[in-house]
């Protein structure tokens, strides 16, 4: 179980944390019906690092995107998404 | 341990705060109205008709009366009653710590976990949250349909605690 | 007088085995104590059903395999060195009948020839038929314990750990470590899966005095760290987190405080492994006989637990250490009659044995299951000892098992001790002690009868085994180790691995480390299921969510259903009705009066602000901005796919606030989604969306009655059919919303939960007073099946676009909701595709879940999703899906559950069997 350093709330265990999906999955509202579905169907899967849009559903609750490496796990980066916050 | 209490206190008003524009603004506004600044994630504040907790890096769990906090607020949030769903849950004792270490994965034990702090964590697959009140209790505030359930769990786990 | 015994007291603590009353003295484990009592023969071998002892002291052994405890406590295939016994302590052997010394399966050893390695697989060859026969004698002549049948009565307990420094091993290596850290104030855990610190000190008591390891305990403690005995590290996973195992009682034992075990999940900054090293056996004919024992063991006995496991003793090695035993058994008074030495030349330990160098057993014999006689070749003569202990070493085998489990590990093969030692690690972790180096050791002599060599006691597996998996074809260590099943015992191979890995390497005419090595796998040891998997203080391994309603129903007797995480009132059975009686009851209320029913558990949010209309527009596959302040609607919506995934209704309470309810299944799903939708996709939104779900209780009334009962409760005129009224009922604030699903004018009443009750009797008492009465969820299932409503898990399964429910007019034209792309790919709008039907019955009644088909054996082509009946009339109905249904209406399929064994004929209609025009919702 890997330790997830949360940007709001420093590390925690992965329990509080949900995968969501791979960031180049991630489609708009307002994409282009082709470019919607290339995202909705291809994914790059590479074995190594790679975009994934993580939750901390248990803790801030804030969307988070981690660069993961899928061999090691290590988390080379991670950033929050969301509404402009106060520190 | 013997000296541990569980007990559910009497529902009280709670909402929600959450601010979705210009949040420098409003923690001017607060601070200019209230004398102390908005609390930061992880940590709480008391004032004397109300308790604010911020779970959420944009939401804020206010406890009490919230009068005077719409002016502050403006038109950059909102606040939402929430206080039928979740039930306070007071853990008194020495060992309220390592109580929260049984089904946990969050560090209570931790010196950082102080006074006044607060967390948002799973136990025992339970979204729980947490307000260190003293080094002799914490609240929890536990979602209503699991409340009997979380407490029974904790009255058991108190008694082969170590 | 021979084999093993104890002098002086026996000992007060009382256990059996195999029904015999026997006395323990505290500190035993159950090896020691049987030993003490004169027995050696514990337990038959898994394939063979040979004759074994105890070999080991500690957690490797691979023979005394023991069932402790009864009833649900029993626990089956525990190590009688790896459990202390308790007063009224039950254990029983294992895989004999009838008993022990006389075990009928025995006579597979003397057909060993027959079962040679791989034999299970090469029952595969020949016909199906005759491998059943096979599987049948197999399954029941090969084994361990028996399964509990009986529920386990205890609690198991887990529980998180933080720590800078976690130290695993509490011998004298883990003791300094531990002490060291401490004392640099870091947080410390040092466990230890004795019963005793350091136990090594009490064998070795040269080495440093036993009471330093408890004057440095002292000292950790004293300065806040933590020590766990009876805890084992059972594995290593990502970001140092150790899983641990502690027993808080013995296995089989009455807990003292209700929980029998618990597991730690540890998240350690460094972690150091000073878990020691294991004593490797060495091979030979007839190694597995009571009697051979490993020698840093027989010396554990000795010291330890003043046991003496023989009378006259050999003692085979190729290492100094060996030398200590002879010594402790000596000093015991044990005669040791010979010191067999694989070493050409005196290596310096001597001590006036009689040693023979270049020497090594070549075989044992045996009287009545015991030790009787050791040969071996010394000088190139055979030589034969009268003797009843035979104590052997091979060298030790650092324990790495957690260091390569922690990722990314290597070792590295030192050639003089012959063992593998920790190397790099992606990880914090170092090993010290006996687990990162071990000292030399000379060769090892060829065993001369291969086939009765044994090198895994566990699983019966012999040299002679690993030759023929070589002969057969299988080069590679993992088919040796699936071919021969060598290492996949409970013991995972601790005392067997090293012996093949050698046999192989000198197979393949490498090195041993270029032969290669299987995976270490957690657990370390064997676990308890209920230590992972265990009763905690729930019913059925899942929180049941409870209504805010809940002592109301209570109070009523309902008929429960569990559903999903909560459990909600299915029917109030008055006395003498059955489910379906109750519920027909319920249901008809409903229709020709007023019913009511707690619709609390639907996923409710409060979404708020500018944005709001903006928000719900992206979530809802309907207009929402559309809404006049105080109406609602119908709503649904869409995967990114394009296809329905819930449903609900919307409704605006005020200029820039909206209540969103949907289903109650979804409802974790939906939160996650509409957080999605907001903080990922729009985090520049200025909106609020909370979940009240639970902030909120909630109550239908329903029927042609609700009217009247409504206008009573809030004393105004009831709000149009979706619309919405803030009012009071019992003085207390509630949100009134004009909306049915069971197709009869109806109201839903949100209440804050903390209030509810105070209202929900307030309606009752208006709604029984004409004539009606509270509903459950299965008269509520038949009202919304005669309407044609759908429902989220049954129509809405994820696999129907908005066309496929007939939802299609209701889609927000101009909408960019989420999953609009996804629904405009071609293949969502092809004919055929499944379509929402209803099916009547024109004989018998139509079982749920059927398949829909034009005959018997002929392929599905739709099914049914729910099955009810006219609420008034009677008679069977359904909803269903079906291969292009719209078009389909009128034609007369099959509808067969074969699983059942019931089928219906039915024809197929428009999903509405009810109210078709919509007129009892307005009035």
């Amino acid at each position: 179980m890997m330790l997830i350093s949360c940007p709001h709330c420093g590390p925690r265990a992965q329990a509080e944390f949900t995968y969501e999906r791979t960031a180049d999955s991630v489609i708009q509202p307002d994409a282009a019906p082709a470019e919607a579905i290339e995202h909705l169907i291809a994914r790059a899967n590479p074995r190594g690092l790679d975009d994934e849009v993580w939750r901390h559903t248990f803790g801030c609750r804030a969307w988070l995107v981690m660069t993961r490496h899928r061999v090691t796990h290590a988390i080379e980066a991670i950033r929050a998404v969301g509404p402009e916050a106060l520190p | 341990m013997n000296d541990l209490a569980i007990t559910a206190l009497s529902a009280a008003p709670l909402h929600v705060l959450e601010i979705w524009s210009d949040p420098p603004g409003v923690a001017k506004r607060f601070a200019a109205t209230f004398g102390a600044e908005l609390p930061m994630l992880g940590s709480s504040l008391q004032l004397p008709s109300m308790q604010l907790v911020r779970y959420e890096p944009a939401v804020w769990l206010i406890e009490g009366e919230i009068g005077g906090l719409e002016p502050v607020i403006g038109l950059d949030g909102s606040l939402t009653p929430i206080g039928g769903g979740l039930v306070r849950v007071r853990l008194s004792g020495a060992g309220w710590r390592s109580l929260l270490m049984e089904g946990g994965v969050f560090d209570a034990e931790s010196k950082d976990f102080a006074t006044g702090c607060s967390a948002a964590t799973v136990i025992d697959h339970v979204n729980i949250r947490l307000l260190v009140e003293s080094d002799q209790a914490c609240l929890a505030y536990v979602p209503l349909s699991y409340a009997h359930d979380m407490i029974h769990f904790w009255t058991v786990a108190a008694e082969s605690l170590i | 007088m021979s084999g093993p015994r104890r002098s002086g007291e026996p000992g007060t603590i009382r256990f059996t085995f195999d029904g015999k009353p026997l006395l323990a003295r505290p500190g035993d484990t159950l090896a020691a104590a049987l030993l003490a009592n004169g027995i050696g023969l514990v337990a038959r071998s898994f394939k063979y059903h040979r004759p074994r002892g105890i070999m080991a002291a500690g957690v490797e052994e691979p023979n005394a395999l023991v069932t402790v405890g009864t009833a649900g406590r029993g626990e089956p295939n525990t190590r009688a060195t790896d459990l202390f016994v308790y007063d009224g302590m039950v254990a029983r052997s294992q895989n004999r009948w009838p008993s022990l010394s006389f075990d009928v399966g025995s006579i597979l050893g003397l057909a060993a020839k027959a079962l040679p390695a791989g034999f299970y697989y090469k029952t595969f060859f020949g016909s199906a038929k005759r491998w059943l026969l096979y599987e049948w004698f197999i399954r029941r002549a090969a084994g361990l314990g028996d399964a509990p049948t009986a529920a386990d009565p205890d609690r198991f307990a887990q529980r998180a750990g933080f720590c800078d420094v976690l130290v695993v091993g509490a011998g004298p290596a883990g003791l300094a470590a531990a002490l060291a850290a401490v004392e640099a104030g870091d947080r410390v855990i040092l466990v230890e899966q004795d019963s005793l610190l350091a136990p090594s000190l009490v064998r070795d008591p040269q080495e440093l005095d036993p009471a330093w390891a408890e004057a440095t305990a002292e000292r950790i403690r004293a300065l806040g760290g933590r020590i766990l005995l009876r805890t084992t590290a059972i594995g290593y996973w990502d970001d140092n987190l150790i899983t641990l195992s502690q027993r808080l009682a013995e296995p089989g034992e009455r807990p003292p405080a209700g929980t029998a075990q618990r597991l730690w999940h540890v998240r350690a900054k460094r972690v150091v492994l000073a878990t020691g090293a294991l004593e490797r056996p060495l091979a030979f004919a007839h190694n597995d006989r009571p009697g051979v024992m490993l020698s840093q063991a027989v010396r554990t006995y000795v010291r330890r637990f003043g046991v003496i496991p023989g009378q006259r003793a050999v003692v085979a090695t190729n290492n100094d250490d060996a030398y200590l035993t002879a010594a402790a058994l000596r000093d015991a008074g044990t005669e040791v009659v010979a010191v067999l030495d694989t070493r050409p030349a005196p290596a310096g330990a001597n001590s006036g044995f009689p040693v023979h160098n270049d020497a090594a057993p070549l075989a044992t014999k045996g009287a009545r299951h015991h030790l009787r006689e050791v040969s071996a070749r010394v000088a190139g003569k055979v030589v034969r000892w009268q003797v009843d202990l035979l104590a052997i070493s091979g060298g030790m085998t650092p324990v790495v098992h957690l260091h390569m489990q922690a990722g990314g590990a290597t070792l590295s093969w030192d050639e003089a001790s012959q063992a593998f030692l920790p190397s790099t690690a992606r990880q914090n972790v170092t090993s010290i002690g006996a687990a990162a180096g071990a000292d030399p050791v000379g060769p090892t002599l060829a065993a001369e009868d291969p086939a009765k060599s044994f090198i895994d006691f566990q699983n019966d597996v012999t040299l002679g085994d690993v030759d023929l998996a070589w002969a057969e074809g299988y080069r590679s260590v993992e088919h040796l180790k699936r071919y021969t099943t060598l290492g996949m015992a409970t013991d995972q191979g601790k005392t067997s691995n090293m012996a093949a890995l050698g046999r192989l390497a000198e197979k393949q005419g490498v090195a041993i480390p270029e032969a290669g090595l299987t995976t270490f796998r957690p657990p370390y040891t064997p676990v308890t299921m209920g230590l992972l998997a265990g009763r905690t203080e729930r019913d059925a391994g899942a929180h049941q969510r409870r209504l805010a309603l809940y002592q109301v129903h209570q109070a009523k007797g309902p008929i429960w259903q569990p559903l999903g995480y909560w459990k909600r009132p299915r029917a109030y059975p008055k006395s003498g009705e059955n489910l379906s009686q109750a519920a027909l009851r319920e249901a008809r209320a409903v229709r020709t009066a007023v019913g009511m029913t707690d619709v609390s558990t639907l996923a409710k949010f409060e979404v708020s602000g500018p944005d709001a209309a903006a928000l719900l527009e992206l979530i809802c596959a309907t207009t929402v901005a559309k809404l006049k302040v105080g109406r609602g609607r119908y709503t649904f919506m869409l995967r990114e796919d394009g296809l329905v995934f819930d449903d609900g209704t919307v409704w605006r309470l005020g200029v820039d606030r909206y209540l969103l309810t949907s289903s109650t299944g979804g409802a974790d799903r939906m939160a996650a989604h509409i957080s999605y939708v907001r903080q990922f996709l729009r985090p520049q939104f200025k909106v609020s969306a909370v979940n009240v779900q639970e902030h909120y209780a909630g109550i239908a009334i329903a029927g042609p009655k609700a009217t009247k009962v409504l206008a009573a409760l809030i004393d105004d005129d009831p709000p149009r059919h979706m619309s919405t009224v803030a009012a009071t009922i019992a003085r207390v604030p509630v949100l009134v919303l004009a909306a049915s699903y069971s197709g009869e004018r109806a109201f839903e009443v949100y209440v804050e939960a903390t209030k509810a009750e105070a209202v929900w009797n307030a309606c009752e008492a208006e709604v029984t007073s004409l004539g009606g009465c509270p509903y459950g969820m299965e008269a509520m299932e038949f009202l919304r099946i005669e309407k044609g409503h759908l429902v989220v898990g049954g129509e809405i399964d994820g696999r129907l676009t908005p066309h496929d429910l007939a939802l299609d007019k209701m889609l927000n034209k101009a909408g960019a909701y989420v999953g609009a792309q996804g629904l405009a790919r071609p293949a969502l709008t092809q004919p055929g595709r499944k379509q929402l039907v209803g099916l009547d019955a024109l004989s018998g009644t139509i079982p749920e879940g059927a398949m829909l088909v034009q005959a018997p054996g002929q392929p599905a082509e739709g099914h049914v999703t729910a099955a009810g009946l006219r609420v008034l009339d009677g008679g069977s109905i359904a909803l269903g899906q079906l291969d292009g249904g719209f078009a389909r209406h009128g034609e007369e399929l099959l509808a067969t559950s074969p699983t059942r064994r019931q089928s219906a004929r039915v024809r197929v209609v428009a999903p509405h069997f009810y109210d078709t025009l919509g007129e009892r919702y307005r009035e």
